[in-house]
């Protein structure tokens, strides 16, 4: 028999590189998981053998994820770059997967059309988009492309016993565990077992003629005489799968994943969390959904049960908490662990060859015929029509998926940042970025420079990282409390980890970034701003690595690639047999099962009609509650809703539509008094939740009280508003609130001030910076400091003083001892403490030790988000002496000083007063420091508070400050003895410089208050000042 | 003839002889090694080759160290003469080399010195701290280590002429290099300026480094007050200014010295405004209050200086204010306020309503006046039909109304 070309496979592939060749350079780049893998690949491209990564986490090994595909993509990148690398291994994947399909249906269904039908089919299988072009799981299909083409040799090996197709599929599934590990396994249990029966059940056939004839018996006599061949093949892919990556295992199990697991979406209940239902569900599903009933019709057919049987169990597998199957079938932790997606993905690849096979029948089958037959041939023609459009549009949908609600930050130019990193020796700190996505990935594969972050939350290894459900420091704004209680350690102890420098791509973190001590640098031309600390060490030149075995290092490097080889050339025999049609092939045993395609079975029509009438009904009832939902003006919780949502993003056009339009608020003045309140709240809080109340409605008026809780990255505001409704035409309005109508005395004012501007080095040099041109550490001096406890909660507060002469940035560091002079906790100055100073300033200062939150993985943690959650440190042993490490470092940045307190007033447990903004630059975000003094006035306690409104330049700011309670502070230790200056102890310094000092000699100014553990106070302010310009 | 053969015959002799002593005595002979060169100081750069005499053919290792580390110098063997070349590792540093010949039988030992060349190539200078204060206490030190082309630190007693200049004086001084380096402490005086220094050795000169001498500790001074008027109406401003600030030495602080000032009001609250000193002078704001009040200002540099004592008064502005209740009593209008020439109030005057009811506050809510007129509106969601007192207060003044009817 002459073999012709497969039309509809070829036209499959033609059309599949034009889509997906095409496509990807707008998709692929934006998707999870594809900037991952090249980053992998660059350190495969740059060091083959040697599995450690410092760039990340501050070193990880690339032994936890499988190589190959970062093997592959890094040995094309030596031809023409990382990013050809991507491209070429992400279009072999697309050939691999269509002709795998194809290799599959025709396994399955034993006719080349259907197989075509089917592998036109799968290029625009919404599933495989999905996983391709939204989330760029390259390694994953490429492991079940490779595993489709290895499913008709391994069918052959047990059929046959030829031992040249157990070599094959042996070769194909070292390949598969190489490019992704899970793959296999899973594999091994929902596609291989599966096939093993089907092989079995033709088996049992050809002995007793027909399907029906099999009985248990005859199928277990069938089993035991293959069981050789079985138990052989199972044993050696065992093997296979083991020692192909055997690195990767021993150090699964050196390095077991103890850490929190990180909530997947996949992991939702789809019917409450509806965008997850739509991205794990719907989406891969897509037309799928329509001919389910055909599907568990035709797998539950004798040959295919054990395919009906993995199907079941996949599909269900696939649909997360919707209900618990999922959760008692994997158990607790692997349901945690894993990312349940990837079973629906298998579902509906399983699927593709009996979707390729009902298509066959509806376009030139016996469905075709029975349709026509019974509605008539303009029906059929109907019906084809809108599944074909059905399919597309969800295809279609799909791959712009990212276009519409980007997963995304826009792309970011790596190239300055690349730049600002190699010069001045940059690299040789550490850096941090803040709202990059996944985009990180690409930034630390193009630059030597390492982060404390990274986006492999596997290799996650400091227990600050680990013991939070966060995959990155980078959004962590999106985290809740454990991201932002996470991010504020590494910012506040930032030496720890020799981390200097913060690239932010997102002004949410500002005001964090600069009570935890840090200061702006300059913006770079992408509009990325550049923070950095002060008084960080550069890293060390040997850095710790946990090293691995030379034969390990040898068997990663080697076996992966050497496989890929051996597959290649085990199966381009066959391959250049198929292609080219040299000689007449022998056909392969499964075509002899061919399936009959006559008599479509009337009552599986009516039900798939019935099936597709109640997805109908369901797709328009969510439809319409969607936009009942989201119409704005519906109700007066639609309009609150829609209200705060549009200023929650920013949308004033959005809010002011929804203004009363009879309160004359036009646009313009609407934009004019957004744009002059600025402040924690109105630029930097992100909206949690709110809850409407609706106190009073009738048919044209409605009051509502609105409880809005907010998002800072400094502390969680909960704000409670009185609105009022009015309703106009049937449409619901929001009457304005008034304005603030403080009006400055000075329409032009000038300010002298000082400013200061650190020339760094002062040669254009690569040398490090020349002696004469590092500035001496302006000196400081601790005034007072002691070790108290309030509540069960240790903390060092006292005041330092810059007696030099020119500013300086404040670091200071406490560590707690206990009699023996054992260490206890060490842990820096945070927000109590105004970092920058003025020459001869004071600033009193409070280091607080905070633990790492929940480091017990039995404690709770806790749903409701606050960043301002404190952990107070966990003392095991009593801590009674502390060191104080004051370091000065000159610093020109932050030191306005122009917000002054201009009225007070004292009541029974608060404090009113008012601020005013003296000066030529609007605070963004004021802060009070406020020192507590006992009757001998002995500084005792610092507390703050942050002000949720900025304060515009000669602008008052009204406050309102809640003293502490009656609980009394405990003075472990005053002994200042062990307080040091830059090095230098406290007492030397402070007899050279200040010999005369007056001491105590504000005492006479401080605020007397009605209280009586503490009647003194002193406030401080601090400001942070959003906008330079 | 025969004389001829004779001497033959005897030289013959003692050559034999020779060979038989040889070959009898081996010891004897290997004790010849010894070393040939007779310089013990090379400057450094120059060829160095350790000479030794040998009869044998053995070329015995030479064990070379010097204080950057040691090696060993395989010879060259030449007419019985062994030759060790000093590698440039080793001959190119000054100071004490010493040597030891790895002989298992004879072992030789000895030491030359390498000495810099006398001449400069580099002065490598070091100076600080880049700042002092002034007063003739505080100094910054000055290391100068010429070195040579090799960069060998010259000997010692090597002279190094010293120059600093300060405002009008110009010193020249003499130190001597002593263990490599030269140094010199260079105190300030008594005013603050910028010192310039350089320094010269065998005809080379430095560049030019400086230290800035600072003010001193600032001390006692005075201040004063400038305003508009004298009213409180929570609306102009006061600026407050220092004298101008001088240390003990009478020399202008550091620009950027920070300076509170502390102001008392009549009812013991403390207020703050915050100013850093321009040429000696801080300047710092504060807002009128809006109400009649003493103010006692104090400014202070904390632990080191403080001033005078300034009162001001602030008189009254506003006199007196209506209050109008409409709308069930849930609308109430303050005003007009009006100012001390009858004008209304510049907007933001703080008006604050009180509101209590059964003797308990419930809630305070402050606006800010607009036009001379301050509006609340007392919801029916906030505040149920019923009784309740309110508390109006504007300006320091006070206005109670017992029982309100809100309907």
């Amino acid at each position: 028999m002459k073999e012709t070309s497969n039309k509809f496979l070829i036209t499959a592939l033609l059309i599949a590189i034009a889509f997906h060749g095409a496509s990807m350079f707008f998709t692929l780049e934006g998707t999870y998981d594809a900037l991952i893998h090249l980053f992998f690949a660059d350190h495969y491209a740059h060091s083959w053998f040697e599995p450690w990564n410092f760039k990340w986490y501050t070193g990880f090994t690339v032994m936890s994820y499988p190589p190959l595909v970062h093997q592959v993509i890094a040995m094309l990148s030596l031809v023409a770059g990382l990013k050809f690398g991507l491209f070429t291994v992400f279009l072999l994947s697309v050939i691999l997967f269509i002709t795998g399909v194809y290799r599959f249906s025709l396994l399955i269904t034993a006719n080349r059309t259907v197989a075509g039908y089917a592998s036109i089919l799968a290029v625009l299988s919404s599933s495989f988009v999905e996983t391709l072009h939204l989330f760029g799981q390259l390694p994953s299909i490429i492991g079940i492309s490779i595993l489709m083409h290895a499913l008709p040799e391994i069918y052959l090996w047990i059929k046959t016993g030829k031992y040249r197709y157990l070599f094959t599929s042996l070769s194909l599934l070292a390949v598969t565990v190489c490019s992704h590990h899970v793959t296999p396994i899973f594999g091994m249990i929902f596609f291989i077992f599966p096939l093993i029966g089907m092989v079995i059940m033709d088996m049992a056939k050809t002995q007793v003629k027909t399907m029906k004839l099999i009985t248990f018996k005859v199928f277990f006599n069938t089993f035991l005489k293959l069981f050789k061949r079985i138990a052989s093949f199972g044993l050696l892919s065992l093997i296979i799968i083991i020692g192909c990556i055997l690195p990767y295992w021993i150090n699964s199990k050196n390095n077991p994943i103890t850490q929190i697991p990180i909530p997947h979406g996949s992991r939702d209940n789809f019917l409450e969390v509806t965008s997850s239902g739509l991205v794990f569900f719907i989406i891969p599903w897509g037309v799928l959904l329509i001919i389910l009933p055909y599907i568990f019709y035709r797998l539950f057919n004798k040959r295919y049960l054990f395919f009906g049987l993995s199907f079941a169990i996949l599909t269900i597998l696939g649909t997360g908490d919707t209900t618990p199957i999922p959760r008692l079938v994997l158990g607790e932790t692997a349901f945690n662990i894993l990312t349940l997606d990837r079973f629906t993905l298998w579902a509906t690849i399983m699927v593709l060859p009996i979707f390729g096979e009902f298509i066959y029948r509806f376009v030139q089958g016996d469905l075709k015929t029975l349709v026509q037959d019974r509605f008539g041939a303009i029906f059929h023609r109907l019906t084809g029509g809108a599944l074909a459009g059905l399919f597309i549009f969800m295809t279609i949908f799909t791959i712009s998926l990212g276009y519409f609600r980007p997963s995304q930050p826009q792309k970011i130019k790596m190239l300055p940042i690349v730049n600002f990193l190699n010069q001045d020796q940059h690299d040789q700190w550490r850096y941090l970025t803040l709202g990059f996505g996944d985009q990180m990935a690409w930034l630390a594969s193009q630059t030597n420079a390492m982060t404390v972050d990274g986006n492999y939350h596997s290799a996650r290894r400091l227990p600050e990282l680990t013991t939070r459900a966060i995959e990155r420091l980078e959004n962590s704004k999106f985290k809740g409390i454990e991201g932002l209680g996470s991010l504020q350690q590494f910012l506040t102890v930032p030496e720890k980890y020799n981390l200097k420098f913060i690239f932010s791509n997102d002004k949410f973190y500002d005001p964090i970034l600069y009570f935890c001590g840090w200061q702006r640098l300059r913006q770079l031309e992408n509009g990325i701003m550049v923070w950095e600390k002060l008084n960080v060490k550069p890293l060390s030149s040997v850095l710790p690595k946990e090293d691995v075995p030379t034969w390990q290092k040898t068997v990663w490097g080697t076996i992966p690639f050497l496989s890929l080889i051996i597959a290649f050339f085990l199966n381009i025999q066959m391959l250049w047999v198929r292609a080219l049609k040299l000689k007449v092939k022998i056909i392969p045993e499964y075509l002899f099962f061919k399936n009959e395609y006559t008599g479509f079975s009337t009552p599986l029509l009516k039900i798939t009609f019935l099936w597709s009438a109640l997805i109908a009904i369901i797709l328009c009832f969510s439809l319409y509650s969607f936009y009942i939902k989201n119409d704005t003006h519906h109700s007066p919780e639609n309009t609150i809703m829609a209200y705060y949502d549009a200023l929650d993003f920013k949308e004033f056009e959005k809010a002011h539509r929804l203004i009363d339009p009879k309160s004359n608020v036009t646009m313009a003045q609407y934009m004019l008094e957004i744009s002059v309140t600025d402040g924690l709240l109105s630029s930097y809080a992100k909206l949690d939740h709110l809850e409407t109340n609706i106190t009073s409605k009738n048919d044209s008026l409605a009051t509502a009280i609105v409880n809005t809780h907010w998002i800072t990255p400094l502390e969680k505001i909960d704000k409670t508003h009185y609105k009022t409704l009015t309703k106009h035409d049937g449409k619901w309005f929001l009457k304005p609130d008034p304005l603030d109508a403080d009006l400055p005395p000075d329409q032009l004012y000038s300010n002298n001030v000082t400013n200061y501007f650190n020339q760094g080095r002062r040669r254009i040099t690569t040398e490090q910076t020349y002696h004469e041109d590092v500035l001496k550490q302006p000196v400081l001096e601790i005034l007072s400091a002691k070790l108290v406890r309030y509540n069960n909660h240790y903390a060092v507060v006292g005041e330092v003083q810059n007696i030099d002469n020119v500013p300086a940035d404040v670091v200071l560091k406490g560590t707690l001892y206990n009699d023996e002079n054992k260490e206890l906790a060490s842990y820096n100055a945070k927000y109590h403490v105004k970092h920058k100073l003025m020459p001869k300033e004071v600033s009193s200062f409070k280091i607080n030790f905070e633990g790492i939150a929940w480091t017990k993985t039995e404690d709770s943690i806790p749903k409701t988000f606050n960043p301002d959650e404190f952990t107070p440190f966990d003392f095991e042993e009593q801590p009674t002496k502390f060191n104080l490490q004051a370091a000065g470092n000159v610093s020109g940045s932050d030191l306005y000083k122009a917000v002054v307190l201009n009225d007070i007033n004292i009541n029974n447990n608060t404090i009113e007063g008012t601020l005013f903004n003296s000066g030529l630059k609007e605070v963004t975000v004021p802060q009070l420091l406020i020192s507590y003094y006992d009757s001998n006035k002995t500084l005792v306690w610092v507390d703050h508070q942050f002000l949720k409104d900025g304060i515009r330049q000669q602008r008052k700011q009204n406050f309102n400050y809640i003293l502490l309670d009656e609980s009394t502070v405990t003075i472990i230790n005053d002994d200042m003895t062990n307080c040091y200056v830059n090095g230098i102890p406290n007492n030397a310094i402070s007899n050279k410089n200040v010999p005369d000092r007056i001491k105590d000699h504000t005492n006479t100014v401080l605020q007397q208050i009605n209280h009586t553990v503490y009647p003194f106070i002193k406030i401080e302010l601090n400001t942070y000042i959003g906008n330079l310009n | 003839m025969t004389n001829k053969l004779t001497y033959m015959a005897i030289l013959g002799l003692l050559l034999l002889s020779s060979f038989s002593f040889m070959s009898t005595d081996d010891l004897e002979e290997k004790r010849t090694l010894m070393l040939l060169t007779t310089d013990i100081s090379y400057e450094a750069g120059s060829q160095i080759d350790l000479q030794f005499s040998s009869s044998t053919e053995t070329t015995p290792p030479l064990y070379c160290s010097n204080s950057y580390g040691s090696t060993i110098i395989i010879p060259t063997l030449e007419n019985n003469v062994l030759h060790y070349k000093i590698p440039s590792h080793l001959s190119y540093k000054s100071g004490l080399v010493n040597w030891t010949l790895v002989d298992k039988d004879a072992s030789l030992l000895g030491q030359f010195q390498i000495t810099s060349k006398q001449h400069v190539a580099h002065l490598e200078t070091y100076i600080g701290p880049p700042n002092i204060g002034a007063g003739g206490t505080d100094y910054t030190m000055l290391v100068v280590i010429p070195t040579d082309t090799l960069d060998n630190p010259l000997k010692n007693n090597t002279l190094v002429q010293v120059q600093h200049q300060f405002l009008s004086n110009e010193k020249s001084e003499q130190i001597w290099t002593k263990h490599c380096i030269a140094y010199k402490n260079i105190y300030s005086e008594q005013s603050k300026g910028r010192i310039l220094i350089a320094s010269e050795c065998l005809n080379v000169h430095s560049k030019e480094y400086s230290v800035e001498v600072m003010a001193g500790l600032p001390t006692n001074f005075s201040i004063s007050a400038n305003r508009n008027h004298h009213y409180a109406d929570g609306n102009q401003i006061t600026t407050f200014k220092t004298s101008v600030l001088k240390d003990k030495l009478g020399n202008i602080v550091s620009d950027g010295t920070y300076v509170e000032f502390y102001i008392t009001t009549g009812n013991g609250n403390i207020l703050m405004t915050f100013g850093s000193t321009i040429q000696g002078v801080a300047t710092a704001k504060m807002l009128h209050p809006d109400h009649g009040a003493e103010w006692i200002i104090k400014a202070f540099i904390d632990g080191i200086a403080e001033s005078n004592t300034v009162t001001l008064n602030y008189m009254k502005a506003i006199k007196d204010f209506e209050v109008a209740f409409s709308e069930n009593n849930r609308s109430i209008t303050i005003g007009p306020l009006q100012s001390f020439m009858k004008q209304m109030i510049p907007e933001g005057l703080q008006v604050k309503l009180l509101i209590y009811q059964d003797h308990q506050l419930i809630k305070t809510i402050i606006k800010n006046s607009n036009l001379g007129y301050s509006n609340f509106n007392l919801n029916l969601d906030s505040f149920t039909n019923g009784s309740y007192e309110l508390k109006i207060k504007v300006a320091g003044l006070e206005k109670t109304f017992k029982t309100v009817i809100l309907w």
